[in-house]
């Protein structure tokens, strides 16, 4: 007789059988009864109308039936209520039986019922088992006190569990003490801050003990518990990691990456030159190779982490190439992670060996993989220079194989190359033009037809080739129709004598035939951009582009820092913060790594660092902008393939830039009379200047236009006719852009106690055509100001100064214009003060306080980046009532407060307070405690936003702390920056 | 942490269903099923998440063992490790490991989930301490027949040359041992290589991956002893003994192995588990002791009639007494290949052409050491051109190396102390499998 004839009972009278058989006299008889109800139960049959009758088979000393009653009971005590206090009694009666089996069996479905009736008289009970005698009993009731917990939180809190659960900590059996420490996170992360599990040496010191002890499963909790503490100085960090170390040789792979985390974490302490990094380093090389050895599911887990590792350390596994080559056999998920760590780690010494493997891959049977590996020889070259040659030459040996998607591939990832390496290999675009017909997907296509107009000065027949292109126009996909727009308009801008129809041909194709908005805006913008100024277009359209970095495929540090603290959890499996795929409310905390030894923010506890909001929504801030630079200047050629968020945080400065060009660049030409016809996109590609269609009539007429042309008559005639549709489409002028500039005097304050930073350089002259400017930030008389030396260091004299920024996270922009009425000579310096408003379009920056400017004098536009310090937007009318103070400091949440160390400041608390006050950080109240003077300040931002801070001062201690509340955590460092600085100068 | 955990057959019924923390309903094992059924070759099944819940899942015996979590910091690590214990714990207590099995001791099963993990937080999955838990009898998916020797699997004692056992022997429940069932022990060491020869017959790269798996139906736990050889050496520095060395690089222990005798003498002494556990895991990589078991001499062309000329020289360098068997070879073929002629050396070799993979797979049933075998395969492919030809290669092979290791590693001896009362007995077995073996043309 087997189990598997209670899955075959389906007749009608079913539950009224099996009713009569659970009242049955004879024991077997009722747990045959019992267990047909649990399989009913899980093939998802209704069995809770037998409630009663199974209740009625709890009263047992069979150990087996009990089991069974009890789990049929967690299934259906909720739905249930009323009858589940029936079962209080025995639960009761049980957790006093000698059996302490019984007892742990009664104590754990006790807690699985989550029925708050039962709750209460579960009180009793649980504090009987916390304290039992067997370790068996004791683990599970540690278990329930989180269990409970979650039931009803107060409860537990009242009746003293917490520190119960705490003393167990301390308990002789490791895994009670697992347990405990298992539920007392659980409860902490509900409390962020009632200091539940408060790690302190001698806790830590406790935990290292149980470790060696305890199953493979209790280890984990105590790594990961671990892992959450950070070390008062590289010396308890370096014997941490030393007790940890042997747990890389366990079996349990599990185990061996909860240690891998702790070490990555603690390793950030150690200072570089000591020996002991060194050993740690070599440890970590062998078992995560080991971990490449196991299942598919676990390899690429360890795959995924080991992506991050490598990331961050390349160092601990640069020899360990081969084991990353894929095995013919590795499910395709696998291949592909492999191929991204390969590449991680191709080096000049190892490219050879990479490039031999890559170029196997790149002939298998499986057409995604094949691709990638294709890419990846693309990304090879692009990371390691002194291989590039070998690559191209790859390359063009696949192509050579004419396997269709093999070309493809390789044309695209050339593309990337020429881009990285201009001028450079461009004697293999004749193999890649007999290739052209064969290409038959979007990317393809549009990344040869970017070569073509690229290079069309060296491409004798590129008119041909762009044109066969152009017959189907309307069938090709918005990519290529994208990419076949700017190639003509180049080639047109090289070779202008040879192609006016062909250009004519395209502009009105895209401006007229199109139904594509993006497409339509970027035909009008080529076409004024021709029709105004063709010099400019020129500067424009052919301007040079920044090179494609091996970065562009790297995770951004910041995330990349909070992922390292996430190894071996799901956040490093999706490559994405824990907030990005959990929703509010339990356990979202941001990590981040500590401090290496020395280095000024080593001394933060884990607490506040994670309070900081350094690591806010780290990837969000560059992006969206990244498109619309790139549509402008036709780099949206996809970057090579990449697995993170991919815009680098120093391309964002670049492209930051170009936005400026975008927007005011017709402004800057001294264009006057016309409004801009180059649209303030914001972050979708369907800008909203389309639907801005005014009812005033449009600004242009055709004449116009065709006289603008009048410097280059050859190209008159092109646009003497303008499609129709064209004016309408214009949006009003932009505001916000110029009109600015003209609305306030430049007044100059008299200079006041408020800090300001010396002056640094800014744009060096090597960078400007001669132009050098240093500069800098500050308040005076309550008026921002920007004040700059410009110096020619050209042979030239510089007129016509001009000066734009960026939309930046307050706003600032010139108050005025840039005043400067003479001429600049040679070796020439002059003083400017440009008064800022802060008014301005607002866009977040990282860092918060950057601020990207644009200054053009008669020679060209240059662009730069410049951090102000945020005191500067302290406001005079700052100072908060107490009562106000007082009741905000409570009112804003814990987390957002942040606890900085001020070091080597040699004031007293008076003397800080009017120092601080000079830049309009007002003290509120002041606090004697034992000794430490506590100052209660208040400032606030020019957009209203209110920072309220906490120094503490101890009398012949250097070092001050400071803790800063605010609405918007993201400031608190920036604000803190600056007290550093005012205090110090 | 674990939410929940549920067993699934491979048409989605629903075998096992157990929650552990209320946070998600039963109605999520049909999304899973869902999902898991909708994923495309090349997305990675392991981690997938449906709104707040995460699913991870690991494939065994056509069935998919799940486990949820919601809480973010979950390692899936932990918990795939955890369900793969889970699978080896059933198949322990069930003796093997199929839905009917499964679906019979459902009782059992509960059982042992209930122990196992108590709130989402696993306790322990080691069979001694759960030994003391478990009520509920196993009932044996169908009754040990000596009709049913699989494949190869015969176990060879070392201590006892003479007799074999099959290798069903080794799968029946651990508790049946109760009522008298034989007191039993089988030592697997098993192997698994994978190599890369480059296509001018260098060798560019050989791993070996091993262990050694104690599977034990003692019914009170003694101690036992494993002896490996003597010259057993790790590391690259260190040698040991006057003959070639058994050397491998990187060596883990499973944690219940003591090492005391280890340094000196290479004796691992544990008290075995009831069930299965890998006591010992090695690698071995870049440095095989002897020459690789196979290599391969291609010659390729295009003949007059435009069809492509393969032949393959297969040889076998396994010392003379040993034999590979289930030799297959994998040959990718260039797109658009139609039929296949082939002339194979011998008859019990085979050849086919798979046009779904684009691969011939040539089988050789046993194939002895120190010989050579040959096959010249002929392809119509129409149209075939140069570019075509590169498409041919790399070769694939697998195969199973009974009764050898390539690193040599052997086991001395296996003493249990003190000396069992009654009969028992002690199984060793040696077997090397392809992990990817990979001959490039």
């Amino acid at each position: 007789m087997t189990d598997s004839k209670y899955f075959t009972t389906t007749k009608k009278g079913e539950i009224f059988e099996l009713k009569a058989e659970l009242n049955s006299d004879k024991k077997e008889k009722k747990k045959e009864a019992v267990k047909k109800v649990i399989a009913s139960m899980t093939v998802g049959k209704d069995v809770s109308a037998l409630f009663p009758d199974v209740v009625n088979c709890m009263q047992t000393d069979n150990l087996e039936l009990k089991k069974l009653v009890y789990l049929y009971l967690m299934n259906y005590a909720k739905s249930q209520p009323d009858m589940a206090i029936m079962a209080v009694n025995t639960f009761v009666k049980d957790c006093e039986d000698p059996n302490p089996l019984i007892r742990a069996l009664a104590v754990r479905t006790m807690g699985c019922i989550r029925v708050d009736k039962i709750t209460e008289y579960l009180c009793e009970p649980l504090r009987k088992c916390l304290k039992d005698e067997d370790p068996y009993v004791r683990k599970t009731a540690a278990v329930c006190v989180a269990k409970l917990h979650d039931i009803n939180a107060q409860l537990v809190e009242d009746q003293g569990f917490l520190d119960t659960l705490k003393d167990l900590i301390s308990d002789s059996n490791p895994m009670v003490v697992a347990n405990a420490v298992a539920a007392l996170s659980e409860i902490a992360e509900s409390h962020p801050n009632s200091n539940l599990l408060d790690l302190n040496p001698q806790t830590i010191n406790k935990l290292l003990t149980a470790l060696n002890e305890c199953t493979e499963w209790g280890q984990i909790f105590i790594l990961d518990c671990l892992a959450n503490y950070t070390p008062r100085d590289d010396r308890e960090s370096q014997s941490i990691c030393e007790r940890v170390t042997p747990r890389l040789s366990h079996a349990n792979s599990a185990v061996v990456l909860s240690a891998v985390k702790v070490l990555m974490k603690f390793m950030e302490m150690l200072p570089k030159d000591l020996d002991y990094y060194g050993t740690l380093l070599k440890k970590l090389a062998p078992p995560l190779v080991t971990l490449l050895s196991a299942e598919p599911e676990l390899q690429y887990v360890a795959l995924r982490n080991i992506n991050l590792i490598v990331q961050r350390r390349p160092e601990i596994l640069k020899h360990e190439m081969k084991v990353f080559f894929v095995k013919y056999n590795d499910p395709i998920y696998v291949k592909l992670e492999k191929l991204d760590i390969m590449i991680r780690l191709a080096s000049q010494a190892n490219i050879a060996q990479v490039l031999a493997e890559l170029k196997e891959y790149a002939t298998e049977v499986d057409v995604d993989f094949v691709r990638k590996a294709v890419r990846a020889i693309g990304r090879c070259a692009i990371k390691v220079e002194q291989s590039a040659e070998r690559c191209v030459s790859t390359l063009l040996d696949l192509i050579q194989t004419k396997v269709n998607y093999v070309v493809q591939e390789a044309i695209v990832v050339i593309k990337d190359i020429f881009r990285k390496y201009p001028n450079k290999y461009e004697s293999v675009i004749a193999t890649l033009c007999e290739n052209l017909d064969s290409l038959d997907e979007p990317e393809a296509r549009a990344a040869m037809i970017w070569i073509v107009g690229e290079y069309a000065e060296r491409i004798d027949n590129a008119d041909e080739l762009l044109e066969s292109f152009l017959e189907g126009f309307h069938d090709e996909s918005t990519q290529v129709q994208l990419q076949l727009l700017t190639a003509i308009v180049k080639l047109f801008l090289k070779k202008p004598t040879e192609t006016q129809e062909l250009v004519q041909q395209v502009l009105s194709l895209a401006t007229q035939d199109s139904d594509n908005p993006d497409l339509r805006d970027r035909g009008y913008i080529y076409w004024r951009l021709l029709s105004t100024d063709p010099v400019a277009a020129k500067e424009v359209v052919l301007a040079e582009k920044p090179l494609i970095s091996e970065e562009t495929d790297l995770i951004e540090p910041t995330l990349l820092e909070e992922l390292i603290c996430h190894i071996g959890t799901l956040a490093s499996v999706y490559h994405k913060p824990p907030s990005a795929f959990v929703e509010g409310s339990r356990g979202v905390q941001h990590k981040r790594l500590p401090g290496s030894a020395g280095s000024g923010e080593s001394a933060d506890s884990p607490d506040t660092g994670s309070a900081a909001g350094v690591s806010e929504a780290p990837p969000a801030v560059i992006p969206s902008q990244g498109d619309l630079l790139g549509d402008l200047l036709n780099l949206d050629l996809t970057p090579p393939t990449t697995s993170g968020p991919p815009p680098a945080p120093s391309s964002g400065m670049q492209m930051g830039a170009m936005d400026l060009l975008g927007g005011g660049l017709d402004s800057l030409m001294g264009d006057e009379s016309e409004p801009p016809p180059v649209p303030q996109r914001t972050d979708t590609p369907q800008s909203p200047q389309l639907s801005h269609q005014s009812p005033s009539p449009p600004d242009y007429s055709p004449t116009e236009l065709g006289g603008d042309l009048g410097g280059s008559p050859a190209m008159g005639a092109g646009f003497g006719a303008p499609p129709t549709a064209m004016p309408a489409s214009f949006p009003p002028p932009v505001s916000g852009g110029l009109d600015d500039l003209f609305d306030l005097g430049g007044s100059v304050g008299m200079p006041m106690g408020a800090y300001s930073p010396p002056k640094s350089i800014w744009l060096p002259a090597m960078k400007a055509k001669g132009l050098e400017i240093s500069g800098t930030f500050a308040r005076r008389a309550g008026v921002i100001q920007m004040e700059m030396t410009l110096t020619n260091k050209a042979m030239s004299i510089m007129t016509d100064f001009a000066i734009q920024f960026n939309r930046n996270s307050f706003g600032l922009a010139p108050a005025g214009p840039l005043q400067v009425l003479t001429p600049v000579g040679p070796n020439q310096s002059i003083e400017v003060a440009l008064p800022l408003s802060t008014v301005g379009p607002v866009m977040k920056m990282e860092p918060l306080t950057n601020l990207q400017v644009a200054v053009k004098n008669n020679i060209d536009v240059f662009y730069f980046s410049s951090q102000y310090p945020i005191s500067m937007l302290f406001v005079e009318d700052g100072k908060m009532e107490r009562q106000v103070f007082l009741a905000t400091w409570k009112d804003i949440p814990n987390d957002n407060e942040a606890q900085f160390q001020i070091k080597d400041c040699h004031l007293n608390s008076d003397a800080a307070s009017s120092k601080l006050q000079g830049s309009n950080v007002f003290t509120i109240a002041k606090r004697t405690v034992e000794g430490q003077d506590m100052l209660y300040q208040s400032m606030k931002l020019t957009n209203g936003i209110w920072v309220l801070a906490e120094l503490r001062v101890q009398a012949g201690n250097p070092n001050y702390t400071v803790s800063l509340k605010c609405r918007a955590p993201e400031v608190s460092q920036c604000v803190f920056q600056s007290y550093e600085a005012m205090l110090k100068n | 942490m674990i939410s929940q955990v549920f067993i699934l057959s491979s048409k989605g019924d629903h075998l096992i269903y157990k929650d552990y923390r209320g946070e998600a309903g039963s109605d999520v094992i049909n999304i899973f099923y869902e999902k898991v059924t909708a994923l495309t070759g090349d997305q990675p099944p392991v981690v997938m998440s449906h709104k707040d819940l995460h699913f991870i899942h690991v494939r065994q015996e056509g069935l998919y063992w799940v486990a949820t979590t919601t809480a973010a910091d979950s390692s899936p690590f932990t918990i795939i490790e955890f369900l793969n214990r889970l699978t080896a714990l059933v198949k322990d207590y069930c003796g093997s490991l199929s839905e009917k099995s499964v679906q019979m001791n459902f009782a059992l099963i509960y059982e042992l989930l209930d122990e196992i993990v108590d709130y989402g937080y696993i306790q322990t999955t080691s069979s001694d301490v759960l030994k003391n838990f478990i009520q509920t009898e196993a009932v044996s998916a169908r009754p040990f027949s000596l009709f049913d020797l699989s494949n190869v699997g015969l176990f060879g004692a070392e201590t006892q040359q003479s007799k074999v056992a099959p290798s069903s022997a080794a799968t029946r429940p651990i508790q049946s041992s109760r009522e008298g069932g034989k007191s039993e022990i089988f030592v697997d060491v098993i192997e698994r290589m994978s190599v890369v020869i480059g296509s001018n017959g260098v060798l560019m790269k050989a791993d070996v991956e091993g262990e050694i798996r104690v599977k034990c139906y003692m019914p009170s736990c003694s101690e036992m002893r494993i002896g490996l050889n003597e010259e057993f050496s790790i590391g690259k520095s260190q040698l040991r003994g006057y003959g070639a060395a058994v050397r491998v690089d990187e060596c883990s222990f499973h944690q219940a192995v003591r090492l005391d005798e280890f340094d000196s003498h290479r004796i691992l002494r544990l008290c075995p588990s009831q069930g299965e556990q890998t006591v010992m895991q090695y690698q071995l990589s870049d440095d095989l002791p002897s020459a690789p078991p196979f290599r391969l001499f291609p010659t390729i062309e295009r003949d007059t009639g435009g069809r492509l000329l393969m032949y393959l020289k297969l040889r076998c360098d396994l010392p003379p007494k040993s034999a590979a068997i289930n030799v297959c070879a994998t040959i990718p073929v260039p797109k658009g290949s139609v039929s296949l002629s082939q002339e194979l050396s011998s008859p019990d070799q085979s050849a086919e052409l798979k046009l779904q993979s684009r691969a011939v797979h040539w089988m050789i049933p046993r194939f002895p050491g120190g010989t050579q075998l040959s096959a010249l395969f002929k392809l119509e492919v129409p149209g075939l051109s140069s570019a075509s030809m590169l498409e041919v290669g790399p070769v694939g092979l697998s195969f199973e190396l009974p009764k050898l290791t390539v690193t040599g590693l052997q086991i001395r001896f296996l003493r249990l102390s003190p000396i069992q009362p009654g009969p028992s007995q002690r199984w060793v077995r040696y077997v090397t499998h392809s992990d990817s073996y990979t001959i490039r043309i």
